[in-house]
């Protein structure tokens, strides 16, 4: 165990923290991300891909100090992870290389963040399935070619890859409050191929929780990086502001505030990191989710607590749409709900404890 | 970086836990297991066990004894010790004054001093806090004047809350040295045997029933001026040197993992089903999980050759809260019932967010000198 960076991770923290600082508002960049090699971090080596679970750590807290929007969680980490674990090298080499683009369409309306409670149904026809059902809050599918879809098969759940054109696929975007690209997704009797089938029967949400965890580990990091720009900018105002004849920095009612917005920042850093750790020493998928459960609350809450300090000390200038602090606030807020929020994960935490009971986590 | 355990790591971890499973007393463990009182012998025990195995310092590099681990090792060991059970290590030897005569004694001072803290001969207590200095600890009146020869100090005043004086061979002692200086720069760092005439300690009872802190009066004590840390006058700066220290060691988070234990064990006996009790305590457990991996990246940076910073403020902060936040629930776990042994503990570590610089301090810490404000 190491924390100081390697010439290569600090290669891969500089470039993006370049490309973050710069503009890259309104535009898709997805070229100049393949060229960078970023779309290949976690891709398999003969693949062209490098890196792992700290390398996209690295990455997202730049994407968050920088407020990128990007679909880079959904498009490359969440359906990376599930096609390579799936061993459906194929696609995942189009997606390392910026070709093909792949997005996940796995929540319903009724399952509250449970991948497991999937009403969509899978059904039997010939070599193939008819799928019908209903996403929600799919991630970036404007961009993306390809969906992965989660289905009942039998008492499966089973993943699909479907084109994001076929025949019967309804799609009804709406603006997400980060400016993200968000939509729900109607499959009116979609037929596939049995090729299009990802998982072996019964492994079906496996997969799609293995995809969800390095997700959400990459969320965390992007929270952190929002979080860390947002206390800067607080405290850079605080000096500034003045009132009463001196700087509001100076009042012990606001510093005490920013120092425990401090502390918040700094246990997220460590859950990020935490989260980045239990992907790199995974034993198993329940202490997986365990810990990256526990890191998402943390994140949450701590980001939370974060950006609404950071709103109340700016004062009204916080408030105005042309101010930064509010945009990154509302990415925050957004993030806090992503794949899953306080609520669902806390029960999560919950209900993976009995493996890791008595066992301190990180050894 | 690199977040993975190796092989080595691991096969330490099993060492440390073989060796606790193996040696810890079983009257110490279950004393500790119920959260009892332990008494200096239990310590001592303890103590002596870890100290044949050349593991009583934990934090010391090789040169003075210590087992020179890196900070993955000490992270490792003090997880695996509250696991096992065993009571925590007292600091005021081990990470308060010893770092401080590592750092700034001299030869003599490190040759007396050290190997009976690491053999557990010599209990140590701290002499910081007086009657009319606790947050504003520089303010403090206790006078070490030189005598007309020069080569005694005679030290006159009382220090306060002074954890386990009634066990402690030695006592470390802030004392004006200069009046007319600055507050600040007048103040030196005096090592006291504390069977000198004129050194009496007074026991404070305190709202738990229990008995832990004492006053200690110094009337007309003389000690060799040979017996002070470093420079006189500049005690100040080591003063803040050891509080940063005993700041890391405050966090308390194997104690934590112990109470935690503790807590989830009353629950299962109780055969208490309440999910907003287990939502509680599960919000702990994640703040906790946050803190020791924060402690974690402390220790890593130490190791790196960066000295404890201001930063160790959160891991006061952060730990003290979650030390009361689980005596908390294992009172509100047992309701009716809590009163028992339970209650003590709780009325006991209010202290917590006192002690060794109030939280509301480290606050200010963390705005003048990390947020700069």
């Amino acid at each position: 165990m190491d924390f100081t960076l390697s010439p290569e991770q600090l290669l891969i923290k500089d470039s993006v923290a370049r490309f973050a600082s710069g503009e890259h508002a309104g535009r898709d960049h997805w070229k100049t991300f393949g060229e960078l090699g970023w779309l290949a971090i976690g891709a398999a080596e003969d693949l062209g891909g490098f890196g792992g679970p700290i390398e996209t750590l690295l990455l997202m807290e730049q994407f968050g100090r920088g407020l990128v929007v990007a679909p880079y969680v959904s498009q490359v980490v969440f359906a990376g992870t599930i096609l390579k674990a799936a061993e459906r090298l194929d696609v995942l080499e189009r997606l390392a290389e910026g070709t093909q683009r792949v997005a996940v369409a796995y929540e319903e309306q009724h399952a509250r963040y449970e991948p497991a409670a999937v009403a969509t149904s899978a059904v039997r026809d010939g070599d193939g399935y008819v799928i019908t059902g209903t996403k929600v809050r799919v991630l970036d599918p404007t961009t993306a070619n390809t969906l992965i879809v989660s289905a009942g098969a039998g008492d499966d759940v089973a993943l699909f890859l479907v084109p994001a054109d076929a025949p019967n696929v309804h799609r009804t975007p709406f603006s997400a409050e980060d400016g993200h690209d968000v939509a729900d997704v109607r499959f009116d009797g979609v037929r596939v191929d049995g090729s299009a089938r990802l998982d072996a029967p019964g492994g079906g949400l496996a997969l799609l929780e293995r995809g969800l965890d390095h997700a959400v580990a990459a969320l965390c990091a992007e929270g952190l990086g929002l979080m860390s720009l947002m206390l800067e900018a607080t405290v850079d105002y605080a000096k500034q502001r003045q009132q009463f004849g001196v700087p509001i920095g100076s009042f012990q009612a606001l510093q005490h505030r920013m120092a425990e917005m401090f502390s918040e920042l700094e246990l997220a850093r460590s859950m990020a990191y935490f989260a980045a750790m239990t992907l790199e020493n995974e034993t198993d998928a329940r202490a997986r989710a365990h810990g990256i459960s526990a890191a998402k609350v943390q994140v949450a809450r701590s980001g939370r607590f974060v950006g609404q300090g950071a709103i109340q000390i700016h004062g009204g200038i916080g408030m105005s749409e042309e101010y930064k602090v509010g945009h990154y606030f509302k990415r925050m807020t957004m993030v806090e709900r992503l794949l899953g929020d306080t609520t669902y994960h806390l029960n999560r935490f919950i209900a993976t404890a009995a493996a890791a009971e008595r066992e301190p986590l990180h050894a | 970086m690199d977040l993975a355990f190796s092989s080595e790591d691991l096969a330490f971890r099993d060492e440390v836990r073989a060796f606790i499973q193996t040696r810890m007393p079983e009257d110490i463990r279950r004393k500790v297991q119920a959260g009892d009182h332990l008494d200096k012998d239990d310590y001592y025990r303890w103590h002596r066990i870890l100290f044949e195995r050349g593991w009583s310092a934990p934090n010391w590099p090789k040169e003075y004894g210590g087992p020179g681990w890196n900070a993955v090792q000490r992270h490792i060991f003090y997880e695996e010790h509250a696991f096992g059970w065993a009571p925590r290590m007292l600091p005021f030897g081990l990470s308060m004054v010893a770092p401080v005569i590592m750092e700034f004694g001299n030869d003599e001072q490190r040759a007396r001093y050290l190997p009976k803290i690491l053999s557990g001969e010599e209990f140590w207590c701290q002499g910081y806090s007086e009657p009319g200095a606790g947050s504003d600890l520089a303010s403090l009146q206790t006078r070490a004047e030189k005598n007309a020869a020069g080569d005694t100090y005679v030290i006159n005043g009382t220090k306060t809350w002074i954890t386990m004086a009634q066990w402690a061979d030695w006592i470390f002692v802030l004392a004006r040295t200069d009046p007319n200086a600055k507050k600040q720069e007048g103040i030196s760092f005096i090592l006291v045997d504390m069977r000198t005439p004129g050194v009496t300690v007074r026991p404070i009872q305190t709202i738990d029933g229990g008995h832990e802190i004492n006053e200690v009066h110094f009337e007309n004590v003389e000690v060799p001026v040979t017996n002070r840390v470093g420079q006189e006058s500049a005690g100040w700066t080591y003063a803040k040197f050891l509080l940063e220290h005993e700041r890391t060691g405050t966090a308390g988070i194997a104690g934590c993992r112990g109470a935690l234990q503790q807590l989830r064990d009353l629950i299962a006996e109780a055969s208490i089903d309440d999910p907003r009790l287990e939502e509680r305590i599960a919000l702990v457990e994640i703040e906790l999980e946050a803190l020791a991996f924060t402690e974690l990246r402390t220790l890593a940076a130490e190791s790196a050759g960066k000295r404890p910073g201001p930063e160790s403020s959160i891991l006061k902060i952060k730990g003290t809260e979650i030390q009361q936040a689980l005596s908390e629930l294992s009172l509100d776990a047992l309701g009716p019932y809590a009163e028992s042994h339970l209650a003590p503990r709780y009325f006991n570590y209010r202290k917590t967010s006192i002690y060794a610089g109030s939280n509301e301090i480290q606050k200010n810490i963390i705005a003048k000198r990390i947020l700069k404000l």
